[in-house]
Order: structure tokens, then sequence, then C-alpha cells
């Protein structure tokens, strides 16, 4: 039977054309994937080249330790993982590169535009876009009338009465044609894959991925299209299905997570960190110096406490701006791994948004990933603090040549 | 030649969207019979078939296959039967070999060319399209792949839904000289046709299906056939009711 049904089904004029289309869709899904993450290593390749230079020349130019720090910025920045190019995920909606100064850290990791705005609020056309809400509409419109196509031509019977066991023939028939589409949607993924020397384990693990998800819908189709309706009707209730557990799932699975996890917003940490850092001027040194010994007994020996200003002191306001947004900023990462956490659960109920959650967790993309970042962008910034402080707070002469022995950011990659 | 009951509907009574379609009706062929179930539209021929073929379950009564109960093994049914549906279609982008090829390795048999040929060579479909697809070809250019496939099948028993529709008076003559040859080897035919005077040309029996009730039977005698003017006075009402008397 096998034999003759790949036979029949290279002869379905229909088949070719669907195949043809999810090869296009697919390849162009892929190959807008690798330009833009061709794109990001290009630009993170341009700013470290510019990030040292500018550094090396603004710090030997400067006479203290304060000034040293104070015009020296430092890139940190996630580079796209060598699957981002199938799932940007996250690297859309949130930054993926910061230019630090050791000032107060909250608001310089929150005061950054996401990348692509509207791209985050539509959705990219990547591959696990494509793969998630693309692919099911094809194996709806190619296995809906499977059956009822046959019935409307007067073969139905025919064929059964032929058949006798005609389980396997839509058996037969449902997975050849899902294995066609499947081929063509993650062939351009492999080669894909190929040239931007993706690990095989990826590779592997998103193709299982997909079939799996291609499964699920080619069960769903011929579970649908064996009721005795019209392929009309088959076609909206399978359409039906699509926009539930495409759309209306996990957007009213949003709304209950939103609801059910508040985060304080990235504005806010921003904003609060900013008043008390301004406001900290207009205080008394001591003000500012309780809470940041506490936090740094090394230093209790810092002097300067009278009026004027000295960079010790501003810095260790700088310091305390970020230990007044510390619970903000705490609540906010909580909130979004929360948020993360229960969109898993709920995703289980809904196919293409775990598929997508699937591909942008091998993608590096997801938002563990960007927490991630961000944990190791303040792990920089504490260095960074690390390595001032002797000559802020205690007595090292500033010395230019110091500035080989500065934090160097190192990225995941 | 041994005869035996190759099909039999016992008492079957079928239900098709809660109406009741045949209401209990009796009968049986045996090998090298060619039974015709003669009827008006919507009299019930196409769901008897069906019945035999598994496809409605009988809500009264039992059909038999070969002896045994189609509900307890539909399957093995269909391995018994060669089925020409009612208007028969095949697919439209394949040519008649194709069709003949991919509707027989469904049944599990593989044919080769010489064999396909003969077979449409005795329903006289014209060599020079046999090649073509079957969107080119006419209603009865059609029946006639269906009905070699049918036969290609080499079952014991063949149903077969207004074979003769779609075809012109000489193919249909051919066609029954082909019922006859068939029945002579042993096969066992049940057709559906609401032709009084082409189910006598070819029926050892005839059945008078109305309503879903067989309402008459007429066998040919021993010699000859069965007598058109009988059949056809009872097929009209006009004499039914005292046959039904009996
Ligand atoms: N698919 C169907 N669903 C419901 N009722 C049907 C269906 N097909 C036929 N019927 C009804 O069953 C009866 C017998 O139909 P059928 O066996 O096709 O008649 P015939 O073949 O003698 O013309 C008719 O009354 C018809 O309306
Ligand atoms: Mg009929």
């Amino acid at each position: 039977m096998l034999q003759s049904e790949v036979w029949f089904l290279l002869r379905d004029r229909a088949f070719r054309v669907w195949v043809l289309v999810v090869l296009l869709f697919s390849g162009f899904a892929v190959w807008s994937g690798l330009a833009e993450v061709a794109q990001q290593r290009q630009s993170i390749a341009f700013l470290v080249d510019a990030d040292s230079t500018d550094r090396t020349s603004e710090f030997s130019a400067q006479g203290d330790w304060g000034s040293a720090a104070y015009y020296s910025f430092h890139l940190t920045y996630d580079p796209p993982s060598d699957f981002a190019f199938a799932a940007m995920g996250q690297r859309d909606a949130s930054s993926w590169k910061h230019r630090l100064r050791m000032l107060a850290l909250e608001g310089q990791i929150y005061e950054h535009d996401p990348g692509n705005p509207e791209l985050a609020l539509i959705g990219r056309f990547d591959f696990a876009f494509f793969a998630a809400f693309v692919l099911p509409l094809v194996l709806i419109f190619l296995l809906h009338d499977l059956k009822a196509g046959e019935r409307t031509a007067g073969r139905f019977n025919l064929l059964v009465a032929s058949a006798g066991n005609d389980n396997r023939l839509w058996w037969t028939r449902s997975l050849l044609r899902a294995i066609g589409v499947l081929i063509a949607a993650v062939g351009p993924l492999l080669v894909g894959g190929v040239v931007s020397g993706t690990s095989a384990a990826s590779l592997l693990g998103a193709t299982a991925m997909v079939t799996a998800y291609v499964l699920f819908w080619t069960v769903v189709c011929l579970w649908l299209g064996s009721r005795q309706h019209p392929a009309s009707v088959i076609l909206a209730s399978l359409i039906g299905v699509w926009v539930l557990l495409g759309t209306l799932l996990p957007a009213g699975g949003r709304v209950i997570i939103d609801r059910l996890v508040s985060v304080p917003s990235g504005a806010d940490i921003l904003m609060t960190q900013r008043e008390a850092v301004n406001d900290a001027w207009d205080l008394p040194v001591a003000d500012t110096m309780a809470p940041f010994v506490a936090r740094h007994p090394e230093w209790t020996g810092y002097t300067h406490t009278g009026d004027g200003f000295d960079w010790g002191w501003y810095y260790a306001f700088q310091q305390v701006g970020d230990q007044t947004t510390e619970s903000l900023s705490a609540a906010y990462r909580k909130g979004r791994a929360r948020r993360d956490q229960l969109a898993a659960w709920f995703a289980i109920a809904a196919p293409p948004a775990l598929l997508e959650r699937w591909l942008q967790k091998l993608a590096g993309t997801n938002v563990e990933a960007v927490l991630d970042y961000e944990e190791s962008v303040r792990a920089f910034h504490a260095e960074l603090r690390a390595f001032y402080y002797p000559g802020l707070f205690g007595d090292a002469a500033f010395d230019p040549a110091r500035i080989d022995d500065l934090p160097q950011f190192s990225s995941s990659e | 030649m041994t005869t035996t009951v190759k099909l039999e509907a016992d008492a079957l009574q079928v239900y098709r969207s809660d109406k009741e379609v045949l209401s209990g009706i009796s009968f049986s062929l045996s090998s090298s019979e060619v039974y015709a179930l003669l009827g008006g539209n919507g009299a019930g021929k196409s769901t008897t078939l069906l019945s035999f073929l598994g496809f409605l379950p009988a809500a009264g009564g039992r059909v038999l296959v070969n002896g045994k109960d189609v509900s307890a093994d539909h399957k093995a049914a269909r391995a018994a039967i060669a089925y020409l549906p009612e208007a028969a279609s095949l697919y439209e982008h394949l040519n008649a070999f194709e069709n003949l090829r991919y509707f027989l390795q469904l049944a599990g048999r593989s044919e080769d060319s010489p064999a396909l040929e003969a077979a449409l060579d005795r329903v006289s479909l014209a060599p020079a399209s046999r090649a073509r697809r079957l969107k080119d070809y006419s209603k009865g250019m059609r029946q006639k792949v269906a009905i070699a496939l049918a036969i290609l099948r080499d079952t014991d028993i063949l149903l077969l839904d207004e074979p003769t529709s779609g075809l012109d008076p000489s193919a249909i003559d051919e066609f029954h000289d082909l019922i006859r040859d068939l029945a002579d080897t042993g096969k066992t035919i049940l057709m559906v046709t609401h032709d009084v005077y082409g189910a006598c040309q070819v029926a050892d029996r005839i059945g008078l299906l109305r309503g879903g009730k067989l309402v008459g039977e007429f066998s040919a005698p021993t010699d000859g056939r069965i007598e058109t003017e009988t059949v056809h006075r009872a097929f009209s009402g006009r004499t039914v009711d005292t046959q039904l008397a009996v």
C-alpha cells in the first residue's frame, strides 16, 4: 500500500503546490532569520571594536579614578546563539546589548528601548512563527477533505470496500502528506543550521519538536475529518481549533497570567532610581554613606563627610540608588520569571505556544535567557565597582596603566 | 458444480437517518446466480448492497456473505466482494490503467498490463482512450473502466449498483453477455437496476423492491429468460397485490 500511495501522492497536484508553498515560506523565514542574526552579529562586532578604542582614549585622558569611571563606557551584549535565526523570541522585545557606565545600574538596564517594538507586538515571521502557526494551516488545508473529498467525489465507498481495512488507508494518506509537508518545512531549517553552524543536537531537537507538532495536527485533522460532514464544515471547525489553540488560548492565558502575577514596569524602576539619585544631591552626606557602608563595611574609614563634591560620595549615592530599587527590581525579575513559568504550564494546553517556547529555549531567546543576560550585566557591573572602589574610597593612587586591569565583559558565547 | 449460498439477507431491517429504509427483506443467492434487485428510486436497492458490505448496520435481521454474518467481520465480506458503486467515480487525473492498478492494489492485488488490457477489452473500452486521463472520458467510458475494475478484482461475488447507467444500448447488450459469462464461470452476481428489460435479459431471478419491502420475486424457467411483460406489469404496480398474496 505504501508504495502505491507514494505514487498516488506524487500525482496529486494540490499536494505538490502546498509542499512548494511550505518550502517557500520556510525558506523565507529561515533566510530572514539568518539575515537578522548576521545583522546583530555585525552590530556587536562594530560595537566591540568601538568599545575598547573609546575607553582607551577616555580613560587615559583622566587624572583621577572618579572621572575615569565617569567617562568610561562598557559594552555588554548577548550574542545570538547558533540557533537564534530560527526563533528570535525575546530578542525583539528586550535589549540584548547595553553601554554601561559605573553609575546606578538598574535604570541603565531598563532604559533601553526594545529593538523592534512593532515586531514584539505582531511577532516576527521567523521559523518558529512559521512552524507554530502557518504549518498547521497548511496541514488543515491539505488534510481536511481527505475523506470528505472522496465522499463528494463518490469514491469513498469504493475506496473503503476495496481497501477492506480503510483505517490504514487514511492513516497512510495522512501521514504521507504530513511527511511531505514536514520535509519541506524542516529542509530549509537544516540548511540554515548548516550555514550558521548550529549544533547537531539543536537541529535534531528542533526536528523532533516540529515532527511531534506536525503529528499532533495530523491527528487532529484526521479525527475531525472523519466526521460525516461536508468538507467546508470540517475546514471551518479545524480553523476554529487553530484559532482557539493558536490565538484565543494564548491571549486568554496571557491576560490571566498578567492578572495573577503583577510585575513592576521597567519604567518604574528607572524613575524610582533616578529620583533616589537626584535627591541624594540635597541630602547630608551621612544619609548616603550610612546605607552604603552598611553594604560595604570595608569602606567605613571613608572620611569625606563635609560639604563639597567628592567622587566617592557621588558613586556611593549611585549605588544607594540601586539599593533603593533593589526590592522593585527583584520583584520585576521574580515576576517575569513567575509569569514565564505559568506560561510554560499554560502552553501545554496550547501546542502552538508550546512549540514556540521549545524552539526559543533551544535558541536561547526565551525569557530565561534574557534574565540570565541581565544577571550577567549585574555581575559585570559589580566587578566594575570592585575595581574602582579602592581608588574612590581608599587611597589607591590613579594610574592610567591600570586600564589593562579593568574587568572585561565576557558574553556567554 | 455444487451450489452454495453466497449472499443472504435474512429479515434485514436498515435505518438511515432514523428512517426505516429496509423493512425486513429476505432473499439469498447461490453461486453462478445472477439476481437483479428491481425497484424505483428510493426503494432501498443501494441500501441493500451497502448492507452486504457492512457500510450500514442491520437494525434487525442479518446479512451473510459466504455464510458469515457481515456485522461480525465486514473485512472478510469486503474481501470476498467486488463492488461497483452507483455512479462509480474513479480518479479523474489518472488514466484507465493507472486507476485500475491503484484500486486493485488497494484490494491487495496486482495485475500485469496484459490482464488490464484483457479486462478493458471485455468491456470494449476503445484502446486509443485507455492511456488518457478519465477527465476526458464520457460517462459510459468511465462506467466501463469501473466495470473492468470489478471484473479484475476476481472475487466470487459481484455487487453491481446500476451497472448499465451511462452505457449505450449496444454496450448494455455486451455487458449482459459479460454478466452471463461471469455467472457461467461460477460468479455470484447481485445487481441493482430500475431497467426492467435489462433485468429480464440477464437475471436468473428478479426481486422487486418497493418502499423497503420485497414485494415480489420472479425466477427464470430452466431453459429461458424471465418474461419482461410479467415483470413490467408487476413493476408498474398493476399486479403486485395479487403476486403479494402468495
Ligand atoms: N445517505 C443517506 N442518508 C439518509 N438517507 C438516505 C441516504 N441515502 C439514501 N437514503 C434514503 O434511503 C432510502 C433508500 O435509498 P436507496 O437505497 O439509495 O434507494 P435506491 O438505491 O433504491 O434508489 C431513500 O428513502 C433515501 O431517501
Ligand atoms: Mg440507488
